[in-house]
């Protein structure tokens, strides 16, 4: 830029910009850093994301617990890992923290995941660990009514002849008619679940891993699933839909720079991470809405960082429907029924294109 | 496999898949189900009044010509009265419009219905063709762009009709939504989802048009889209189902970087699921409910009637119709750059952000292509980087004076000197809050509106005589 910005000594293009000592490992917006000024970089966005969260904010013998719910990727990993430095930092500065982490890990039916949940917690032992299946969702409150009217759900139990948790669960997937529907309905019942996991753990919030690339998707994912109206619960940090608030710390990073993030840590990430399995190309039939947008993300991310951070800016400018006085609220996704359904449905109308059959 | 049988009437073989319901039907009762749903589009949102003139924007194109042919219809056979009028655009460009104003003709005989067609050089004093001697072909389509956005309006006020309906459809509106939504432009989202914009609050224009009734002027005409909630496939088939006389182009205008983009998206998702382009609509008119005015209050859901203003708020430039035209000569080049113009600013602004803040100046920031972000949510970057003529970008459209419309944020004494002079330039003084030219009293975000900025050089480099709609004492 030009004047007033300009260093006394010359800037060396071929060192770190922000130390000039170090050689730089990665371009962040068309900075060039090294991987410790980088980690900084990261550790800083994440960190101030946490403000409200702070030793001071605490009253002398409370406790405040927040949830994390660990996927085993990229994100949530390395939200866990910054957290758990910057706790570190302040027991050793003031011998006390502002929050404790409760780690939760929901099985999703990938199997291996019991010796990636050990070695984390060999990592961080300072926190507590959890892991539960996506069946017991089942167990939620309201959840069990919600398809048990399904009039062909009861068939499909008998023809099967069991009655496990899972079986259901994996019955009411295949009943689903498209695999965007099963993505939905996946998202949405892991929240459920985690939502009512921080409920009976006394988790006073839900610290998702969520990075900016991934709130941008999310964005044109629910407009595009007809979730408009549920937008600005999705992307803004401290609302509530399902009574517990959600934050989203990793939210000023990108998905390729929290990777890059990962790689650079030492001891390494990676024997903690598992990588998601790239899906081919678009326009085949088991593409979903959320695939088509993580593809879409994965470009403009490439050449257009800032755009991809500003569709998030935009999207948490709306303002979400107050819920007082709601009279209403959708029985799968909790948003208020209120001009987003049809009459006497059940359902939102966003709900009501994932589960038609549960619609009246 | 046998032929289905219409799920409608059970009798005639089905020939339409419906992209919104997966329903099969004959084409007998798709044109009953398209007519009686776009009746009801009408109706619901009281898109009319009985007996009102509406002047229906025609380009010949599918879109247009099904609108025509519907409301015709329509009109008829639920007795409405309105006082129907197809209304073109002739930008002057030999040879341009020959084929499409051909077939707004025979649709005019077909159906009955008066056709004006009024040229650019009616409307501005200009043709395409003369701005093109003028100006030469590079930067032409700027100007194009420009008038275009207000000639129907100005057209529909040469006719004395305060109610122009265009041919936007479902997919248009879709693609719009996420083109806003990609370029973090709310206001805009919330203007492409109104079925309808009007504009009353504007006032009087400052010059009105030469010898034309006073009873409507171009600051005032309310504009629908009766057919936005049907999809594009439907519209092609009532075409040809009916068929109707249109004329197809392939699309010589390639579209902008982010509506490009959007509009890519869209044909994907309806690989995916047909049924999201209404859904994502009904988003776009979900999330409109939710964007927050200047003050911080929402429009819809609270319930207070500040709908029209904030539309009268936002810059009035209404978008360029999507695939509705485009002088022709490569759009494309001269907008290309979109997206890494926003990325480039964008990173100016979060720099400036990370700088600390003393420098900043709190103005409406206008990027390309019209695209205006909220001066009064978004602080501005450091003034050096608005400069645009000391970087070598010298177009017009950085050349937009600061018109404070907000706080007042300490400035350093070298911008508050740049500040001024400017504004001792050509901008009026401060507290402009609402958008209106001064000339012509069009809305805009700036003291002269882009059209009456583009007529003044024109005219300033070959003084004119006659009559100069639109500019300055004409
Ligand atoms: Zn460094
Ligand atoms: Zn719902
Ligand atoms: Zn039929
Ligand atoms: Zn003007």
């Amino acid at each position: 830029m030009p004047g007033r910005r300009a260093p006394a000594a010359p800037v060396d293009h071929s060192l770190c910009r922000r130390c000039q000592l170090s050689e730089p490992a990665i371009t962040v917006r068309t900075e060039p850093l090294c991987a410790a000024c980088f980690s900084r970089y990261v550790s800083t966005k994440v960190v101030k994301r946490m403000e409200s969260f702070r030793v001071r904010h605490l009253e002398p013998g409370d406790e405040r617990v927040l949830l994390l719910p660990l996927s085993f990727g990229p994100c949530s990993t390395a939200l866990l890992h910054v957290l758990s430095h910057q706790l570190k930092g302040q027991a050793e500065k003031t011998s006390r923290t502002g929050y404790k982490l409760h780690v939760l890990h929901v099985e999703c039916g990938n199997a291996a995941t019991d010796s990636l949940l050990s070695k984390v917690r060999e990592r961080y032992p300072e926190h507590v660990f959890s892991s539960c299946s996506l069946s017991d969702v089942l167990a939620v409150d309201g959840v069990p009514e919600l398809f048990q009217q399904d009039p062909s759900s009861g068939q499909l139990e008998q023809e099967q002849g069991g009655s496990s948790p899972q079986g259901s669960l994996d019955s009411m997937f295949a009943s689903l008619n498209s695999p965007t529907a099963r993505d939905d309905l996946k998202q949405i019942l892991i929240q459920k679940l985690v939502v009512a996991f921080a409920k009976q753990n006394n988790c006073e919030a839900v610290l998702w891993g969520d990075s900016a690339t991934r709130l941008a998707e999310r964005t044109l994912a629910e407009t595009a699933k007809g979730r408009g109206a549920s937008l600005p619960w999705v992307v803004a940090d401290g609302d509530m839909l399902y009574g517990v608030p959600f934050y989203y710390p990793m939210r000023d990073l990108l998905r390729k720079e929290i990777t890059a993030f990962a790689s650079y840590v030492e001891p390494a990430l990676e024997d903690i991470i598992v990588s998601e399995a790239v899906k081919p190309a678009v326009s085949t039939k088991n593409t979903t809405i959320d695939d088509l947008m993580k593809q879409y993300f994965e470009s403009v991310e490439q050449e257009y960082p800032s755009i991809v951070a500003n569709v998030v800016k935009t999207t948490s400018k709306l303002q979400a429907t107050s819920l007082q006085g709601v009279e209403t609220q959708c029985e799968l996704c909790n948003v208020p029924l209120d001009g987003q359904a049809p009459e006497r449905s059940r359902l939102c109308y966003g709900c009501i294109r994932t589960l038609p059959h549960l619609s009246s | 496999m046998p032929p289905h049988l219409c799920q409608l009437c059970n009798t005639a073989r089905a020939q339409v898949l419906r992209p919104k319901n997966h329903a099969r039907i004959c084409a007998n009762c798709f044109i009953a189900t398209f007519e009686r749903e776009t009746a009801e589009t009408i109706t619901s949102s009281n898109l009319f009044q009985p007996g009102e003139r509406i002047a229906i924007g025609a380009s010949g194109g599918k879109d247009s010509t099904v609108l025509a042919s519907v409301l015709k219809t329509l009109n008829e056979r639920h007795g409405w009265g309105l006082d129907l009028v197809l209304l073109s655009i002739d930008e002057g460009i030999t040879g341009y419009r020959d084929h499409s104003l051909d077939a707004v003709k025979r649709n005019s005989v077909e159906y009955d219905l008066p056709l004006k067609i009024v040229s650019y050089e009616e409307l501005y004093g200009w043709s395409m063709d003369q701005v093109v001697a003028q100006v030469g072909k590079k930067g032409n389509c700027t100007y194009c762009g420009v008038f275009r956005r207000q000639a129907l309006d100005r057209g529909a006020a040469m006719l004395g009709v305060a109610h122009v309906v265009t041919g936007h459809n479902a997919d248009d509106v879709a693609e719009t939504v996420l083109m806003n939504l990609l370029r973090g432009d709310l206001p805009r989202l919330s203007r492409a989802t109104s079925i309808v914009t009007s504009t009353p609050r504007a006032g009087q224009p400052k010059a009105s048009l030469d010898g034309q009734p006073a009873a409507v002027s171009f600051t005032n005409v309310k504009r629908s889209k009766p057919l936005m909630y049907a999809y594009e496939k439907e519209i092609v088939l009532y075409a040809h189902h009916k068929k109707l006389d249109y004329f197809s182009t392939e699309c010589i205008y390639s579209p902008e970087a982010f509506r490009g983009s959007a509009r890519t998206l869209i044909k994907n998702l309806e690989r995916i699921r047909p049924e999201s382009i209404l859904d994502v609509v009904r988003s776009g008119v979900d999330m409109a409910k939710l964007v927050p005015d200047a003050d911080g209050n929402c429009k819809g859901a609270c319930g207070s009637r500040k709908a029209t203003e904030i539309e009268v708020k936002h810059d009035g430039e209404e978008e360029e119709e999507a695939g509705g035209g485009g002088c022709g000569s490569g759009n494309g080049q001269e907008t290309g750059g979109e997206m890494a113009e926003m990325e480039k600013k964008l990173l100016q602004d979060d720099r400036a952000e990370e700088e600390g803040t003393e420098t900043h100046i709190s103005m409406p920031v206008k990027a390309v292509n019209g695209q205006r972000h909220d001066g009064d949510e978004k602080v501005g970057p450091p003034a050096a980087a608005l400069v645009g003529e000391a970087n070598g970008q010298g177009h017009d459209r950085h050349k937009h004076p600061p018109m404070s419309t907000a706080t007042t944020v300490p400035i350093r004494t070298k911008q508050e000197k740049k500040a001024g002079r400017r504004s001792g330039r050509d901008a009026p003084p401060p507290r402009q809050v609402l958008g209106q030219c001064e000339r012509c009293g069009y809305l805009s975000s700036q003291a002269v509106c882009k059209a009456c900025m583009l007529l003044e050089g024109l005219n300033k480099a070959r003084p004119r005589t006659g009559i100069e709609v639109g500019s300055a004492g004409g």
